[in-house]
């Protein structure tokens, strides 16, 4: 007893106030700071035997997954194609079904590991008591999201063997498993931001958690539901000057010349709503997938990832103004020469884009975060004690 | 508004036989009775000590700014609302560095409220606050460094050992860590969890985390100690270790608040007492109500049946004695005749009247064994406030 008292080893007020350098504000951030929150939250999670648990599902989920997909594809293949082919066309599936089932279940997971972080504390009573010591709240925030980043990342880890496998089906080059890892780590350390903002904003821990899960699933599967509801809205009637058989047919064997005509045409505007598509998580990890290369000129393409790239970028072009309707004369010679140029599609990459919106919600959800932990506080949320 | 800080000032050399007051003692020299130790003064007191036994009713320290800077609490009209609810409705304190202050009130009496404006999480709507020379709104950092805090409910970390919360809290504060891990290991001993430094939290029990509650509020060596409900949970053991290390922090300097229920705790604990009732400190001018209502006394003699024909006969206003005659339910001690030992409680005005009630007893042959006051000093003033405020 009396050593705490007659000690003096310990630097204490009475040795004169800390220096101004220490004394966080706001958005004072160090390592010191967010690494202590982090090794706080990480300690009590990776102690307990559930974590373990989820990591040996998502393992079994995956693994299972991914021999389901190498399997059909074979099954579904083979009957059409030689050998080589086949792994042309299966490496591409598997790959792309593979990564789009780790961001699914990884945008399932992340919530789960940030929407309650904040507010779980606040009612566990072990936030404020944090709050009060000479962390800012910016490093609380950090330290939390990194805590959460880092046990999403444990699960993309363990995606790793499965996604390599994809890769070993051929077809994928080595950079595409790179890129889609660093793009899955983005994405889903944008999901735990925002769960951190719901958690921050929201006194309930169900409340957080529905919310994030609805934002999540706002982003991957309302979008493009709302992609396509709004796909009529957005097609009118236009004049487009169309190269093509005259109108009124023809009556001898042969069809006329093709002719430029001025026609009425249902035309949809969607350099309107692809961003609708560009926000989708799975569309910016397949926009980001760098294209396989095809080993022949006339190899089918049967990557989806790179479906979804074609699609989305001819969708942010909008409707050509001249459109080449004959088919006759194509049909006829091999030389035909189209006098409608060739669509100069803009092939930039869709995903930057997409990936800074959804960072950008992240960094919304860090900065409500920061907000709601400032002290002293002026108001308090309805249903909230402070401590 | 009055400007008397409520201050019950229990004078600790006085107090020292008062842990006696339930063996047979009539002499009031060798124990003055708690109820006139407690005394109102102003706010100023301890470097020029206002003496016991004086009412002092001049007006304390200007409202704006405390004109006796001290590093303890010191706060001024203070005001909270939540809504509709007006959880503090002017609130005047003082806790100085080296004393050990209780705040003391119903549930709902803002106790809490109060602790959290004090530990820098809430924003007061008005009023001033400084906390170890600072104010905890604006120069929140600089109070908080200064300030340990131990709410009344607090969660831990159940897979953190004790060691890790501590060591966690320490890094918090930015102390070096060679500094954090001998400190930590000392504050281990001091509130004796150290066998449990390497287990889990969640083996704890609820005294013990408590105990482990009281550390971590402690690690960064505060100045101002901000204790809510720190004896709950706690075992008689642990209460007495409670006691005697809050009294060895306060004579180190430190500012100890503690807002308590459980008054005979107190009572040998603390050095001042601020009431707190519907948000308020209570205003002197009650408090005076308070003192000079008339107290109970618990008066014991070899025969009963003596002493209440005598109490009658000279008029007295006596009870019986609840805890000494106990219901007759068919449970417990079966009830004395009526001719044997027994007390009763007499209302008697101050201390003089006391000693003529011993004086004329033995006087008059009634065979008085004890006179005590009932209950603790800070209890009676309690209750007689509650009474206030219905």
């Amino acid at each position: 007893m009396s050593a705490v008292i007659d000690e003096g080893a310990v630097p204490t007020g009475t040795s004169g106030p800390p220096t101004p350098a220490t004394l966080p504000r706001t958005w004072t951030l160090t390592w010191h700071g967010v690494r202590t929150v982090a090794e706080l939250e990480l300690r009590q999670r990776i102690r307990s035997t559930r974590w373990i648990v989820a990591l040996v599902v998502w393992f079994v989920v995956v693994g299972a997954i991914t021999g389901l997909v190498w399997l059909s594809t074979r099954n579904v293949l083979e009957p059409f194609t030689n050998g080589a082919q086949v792994r042309n066309l299966q490496g591409p599936i598997m790959f792309g079904l593979v990564v789009f089932f780790v961001l699914f279940l990884g945008l399932l997971v992340a919530p789960t590991l940030s929407a309650t972080s904040i507010n779980g504390d606040r009612s566990a009573g072990t936030l404020a008591i944090l709050q009060v010591t000479l962390l800012s709240p910016f490093e609380i925030v950090l330290g939390k999201l990194l805590a959460s980043w880092i046990a999403a990342l444990a699960f993309l880890v363990v995606s790793v063997p499965f996604i390599g496998a994809a890769l070993g089906a051929g077809g994928t080059p080595v950079l595409a498993m790179f890129v889609c890892l660093g793009v899955l780590a983005l994405l889903l350390a944008a999901v735990c931001a925002i769960g951190l903002g719901f958690s921050a904003l929201i006194s309930r821990t169900s409340g957080s958690a529905v919310l994030t899960y609805i934002t999540v699933a706002s982003l991957s599967a309302l979008s493009p539901i709302v992609f396509g509801l709004t796909y009529l809205t957005t097609t009118h009637d236009e004049t487009v000057r169309v190269w093509t058989v005259p109108t009124g047919g023809w009556t001898g064997d042969t069809p006329p010349a093709c002719v430029w005509e001025d026609q009425v045409q249902p035309v949809t505007h969607t350099e309107r709503t692809w961003w609708l598509l560009g926000i989708n998580p799975f569309v910016i990890v397949a926009d980001a997938a760098p294209q396989p290369k095809p080993e022949t000129p006339n190899a089918i393409s049967g990557d989806p990832l790179g479906s979804i790239r074609t699609g989305v970028r001819s969708l942010r072009a909008g409707p050509a103004h001249e459109i080449d309707q004959c088919w006759s004369e194509r049909a006829q010679s091999k030389d035909y020469v189209s006098p409608v140029a060739e669509r100069d599609v803009d092939t930039s990459a869709v995903w930057p884009w997409g990936l800074g919106a959804n960072l950008l919600l992240g960094a919304a959800g860090v900065w409500v975060a920061v907000r709601r932990l400032r002290i002293p506080q002026r108001t308090l949320a309805r249903g909230t004690r402070v401590a | 508004m009055p400007a008397v800080a409520a201050i019950l000032e229990l004078d600790h050399g006085v107090d020292g036989g008062r842990s006696a007051s339930r063996t047979a003692d009539v002499d009031p020299r060798t124990r003055a009775p708690p109820g006139r130790t407690q005394s109102l003064h102003s706010v100023p007191a301890r470097g020029g000590r206002v003496p016991p036994y004086v009412v002092d009713m001049t007006d304390g320290p200007g409202q704006d700014v405390p004109t006796d800077a001290h590093d303890g609490i010191a706060v001024r009209g203070l005001h909270r609302s939540f809504g509709a609810v007006h959880a503090l409705a002017g609130v005047d304190l003082d806790a100085r560095p080296g004393r050990v202050t209780a705040l003391i009130g119903p549930n709902g009496s803002g106790k809490t409220t109060l602790l959290l404006v004090l530990a820098g999480l809430l924003v007061p709507d008005a009023g001033h606050v400084r906390v170890g020379g600072f104010d905890p709104v604006t120069d929140g950092a600089r109070a908080r460094a200064r300030t340990g805090w131990m709410p009344d409910t607090f969660g831990t970390w159940d897979s953190l050992t004790a060691r890790e919360v501590l060591l966690t809290f320490a890094a918090a504060y930015r102390m070096p860590r060679g500094a954090a891990e001998a400190r930590v290991a000392e504050l281990l001993e001091t509130v004796h969890l150290s066998e449990f430094a390497d287990r889990p939290a969640s083996v704890l029990s609820r005294g013990q985390k408590q105990r482990l509650g009281l550390a971590r509020a402690l690690v960064h060596s505060p100045d101002v100690l901000l204790l809510d409900e720190p004896a709950s949970g706690l075992d008689p053991r642990s209460r007495v270790d409670l006691r005697v290390l809050l009294r060895a922090l306060a004579a180190r300097g430190t500012t100890v608040l503690v807002s308590s229920h459980v008054l005979s705790e107190l009572d040998e604990l603390v050095d001042d007492a601020v009431f707190l009732s519907g948000g308020r400190t209570v205003t002197a001018g009650t408090l005076v109500a308070a003192e000079s209502a008339r107290r109970s006394w618990r008066v014991r003699a070899l025969s009963l049946a003596a002493l209440t024909a005598w109490l009658t006969s000279v008029g007295a206003v006596w009870h019986p004695d609840a805890d000494d005659t106990p219901a007759p339910t068919g449970f417990g001690p079966p009830r004395p005749a009526p001719d044997g030992p027994g007390g009763v409680l007499v209302d008697i005005a101050d201390e003089e009247g006391a000693a003529r009630l011993v004086r004329d007893a033995v006087t008059a042959g009634v065979a008085l064994t004890s006179i005590a006051p009932a209950g603790g000093a800070l209890e009676q003033a309690y209750l007689a406030l509650d009474e206030e405020r219905r």
